[in-house]
């Protein structure tokens, strides 16, 4: 019976490159990992933040079964901890401030007590501690040959909304623990990356007569305004080499989706229905996925662009109203009961356009806001749950999913 | 007091004090490679200012309190779940609105605000919330009302009259409010 389970385990592993399978690893299997602080500044508190964002990013990985016990030590021991003798692998460090007041780490990797990697880190400001964090673990997975976790180093912006018609765009990292505000005052939504390189977004205001989209240089934090529509207006995707935007606009109150060319500065309407269509999201093949409710409620659905034919994706839920692509993969939100006003479940699915598979990634609450990571390893999406807002990381290879508290706001709008 | 609210872009301080570059990175030292970069991004501020034209008040002031009664008078109205055609109950609201836009409202723009209750916090929220705005525009526009004279917006869930989590709450949110422009 054990060699049929093997068996059949290999034979899924093999066939494991569909992400829309769920890959089932058990805890026991991954090597322990302990982590040892071994440094000469700073107070306390400040310590025991570093180690748990450390901790929280090593267990993020999905490599090791981190060990959550905080133990000190001196950086130049020979041995390690006592307490993680036993440990696979122990994480050791040491955080001092220089004579600028800049952040300093150095890092050792002992794997059976012996060091395999060493690395040292510097960034200008102590508070933000957490980019520090990130790079280690990025570091440690480059190590383990695991694949990249790029996005961990990437900036999540988003919009906040603090009052009636007033919100905020924030630049943050992806637990949400670095907040930068870059646009406060007005009425300002929908941010959106320009480029992979993070260096301007696009966002859309409310405050002028028209719904404009305008766009921001981060560095220079130059605006310009992109195109008005009456109604409404949405960055809803950047095609990869930035030179297109789907974009959802009204400019006769009918909400549809249109291709927008930034070099040239022109636009199309790629959706001609009557009714809703929004959310586009380019794929592979020239083709679209989007949001619309032809069917009477909203559902997943694809184009190629310049063709006239539309395809149902999505078979399941009563009402599926967002939606991420990357690639062949599509990523949406289902409400889970057809009550207008029961406790509703928001659950996030995955499907792909080469297998009939769904899988659902979120189990409890209400999930929104799914949006890949551009290398489509990570998913990034908002849990509502009992109360309390967090941010959550789903690893598809992994099949975990991470949560990190929100401080405080409602989110309006996502993006990383 | 009229004042018109210019958005101005600012560049605002950076917020590490003491910090003289724009973008503190994470250098690691000589024998690695480049780690990470945390580029530090200065604040895009919308400014609230008074125009200077603020002081000549005394007949828009007067219009305002004008636009101001007559929008009190005019009716929200209000969708089903998930639905943006005109309930039976609300034809008479419009009716009575179309009559206000016609008569007393006549010399102003009319804007339609589209809103949606908190399910649902994307896109297509917004959507509904201007298709609502839509289906007034027609009914006003069918009683007579100039087309030129009405735009629409959408804010989807984000102005909410009644942010209690219960039926009655939600119900008050799914409404298109009038709004007048000189």
């Amino acid at each position: 019976m054990k060699v049929v389970v093997i068996l059949f385990m290999l034979f899924s592993l093999s066939f494991g490159s569909d992400a829309t399978i769920e890959v089932i690893k058990k805890i026991e299997s991954l090597p322990a990992l302990a982590v040892e602080d071994a440094s000469i500044s700073y107070d306390d508190t400040f310590k025991m933040k570093f180690f748990k964002a450390l901790v929280s990013d090593l267990n993020v990985l999905s490599l090791f079964n981190v060990e959550r016990k905080y133990n000190t030590t001196k950086f130049d021991a020979g041995d390690v901890v006592i307490e993680n003798k036993n440990m696979q692998y122990v994480l050791r460090y040491k955080l001092f401030e220089d004579d600028n007041g800049a952040l300093n780490v150095e890092l050792k990797l002992f794997k059976d007590n012996a060091t395999v990697l060493v690395k040292n880190y510097k960034i200008s400001a102590n508070n933000v501690y957490m980019f520090v964090s990130h790079a280690i673990a990025y570091d440690i997975n480059e190590f383990m040959g695991a694949p990249s976790v790029e996005w961990m180093k990437k900036k999540v912006i988003f919009s906040r909304m603090v009052d009636s018609k007033k919100s905020e765009i924030v630049i943050s990292d992806y637990t949400l623990e670095y907040q930068h505000v870059v646009v406060k005052g007005g009425f300002n939504i929908f941010p959106k990356w320009a480029n992979k390189q993070q260096d301007a977004f696009y966002y859309t205001s409310l405050d002028s007569t028209q719904p404009t989209l305008k766009k921001v240089d981060v560095a220079s934090a130059k605006v310009i305004s992109i195109i008005s529509s009456d109604g409404m207006l949405v960055c809803s995707d950047v095609s990869d080499d930035s030179k297109k935007l789907l974009l959802t606009m009204a400019p006769k109150g009918q909400p549809d989706i249109y291709l927008y060319d930034i070099e040239a500065k022109t636009y199309k309407r790629i959706t001609t229905y009557a009714g809703i269509d929004v959310n586009g999201q380019f794929m592979n093949d020239n083709k679209i996925a989007f949001i619309s409710n032809r069917l009477g409620h909203p559902n997943v659905f694809s184009k190629v662009i310049d063709s006239n034919t539309v395809e149902q994706m999505v078979y399941y839920g009563n009402s599926n109203s967002s939606c991420s692509s990357h690639g062949e993969y599509l990523v949406y939100k289902a409400r889970e009961s057809s009550n207008a006003f029961s406790a509703n479940t928001f659950n996030l699915h995955l499907i792909s356009t080469k297998t009939d598979f769904i899988r659902r990634l979120t189990a409890t609450g209400n999930n929104e806001f799914p949006r890949f990571s551009k290398d489509g390893d990570a998913i990034l999406f908002v849990k509502n749950y009992k109360e309390q807002s967090s941010i959550g990381i789903i690893r598809l290879l992994h099949n975990k999913n991470y949560l990190f508290p929100l401080k405080y706001g409602k989110i309006q709008a996502i993006d990383w | 007091m009229r004042k018109i609210v210019l958005s101005s872009i600012v560049i605002a301080l950076l917020v590490f004090s003491g910090c003289s570059s724009k973008k503190p990175a994470v250098d690691e030292l000589s024998e690695q490679q480049k780690v990470v970069k945390v580029e530090e991004v200065p604040a895009v501020v919308t400014e609230t200012v008074a125009d200077s034209s603020a002081s000549v008040v005394a007949n828009t002031d007067s219009t305002e309190t004008i636009m101001a009664n007559l929008e009190k008078e005019m009716l929200s109205v209000y969708f089903d779940f998930d639905k943006f055609d005109i309930r039976a109950d609300m034809k008479d609201k419009v009716s009575s609105d179309a009559q206000l836009a016609k008569g007393a409202a006549g010399n102003f723009m009319i804007k339609l605000e589209g809103n949606c209750d908190e399910w649902g916090s994307d896109e297509y929220n917004f959507a509904l919330g201007l298709k609502r705005a839509n289906a007034v525009k027609n009914a006003l526009v069918a009683e007579g009302v100039e087309e030129n004279r009405v735009t629409m917006v959408s804010y989807g869930e984000s102005n909410q009259v009644c942010t209690d989590k219960t039926k009655e709450c939600w119900s008050k949110n799914r409404r298109v409010d009038f709004k007048l422009l000189p």
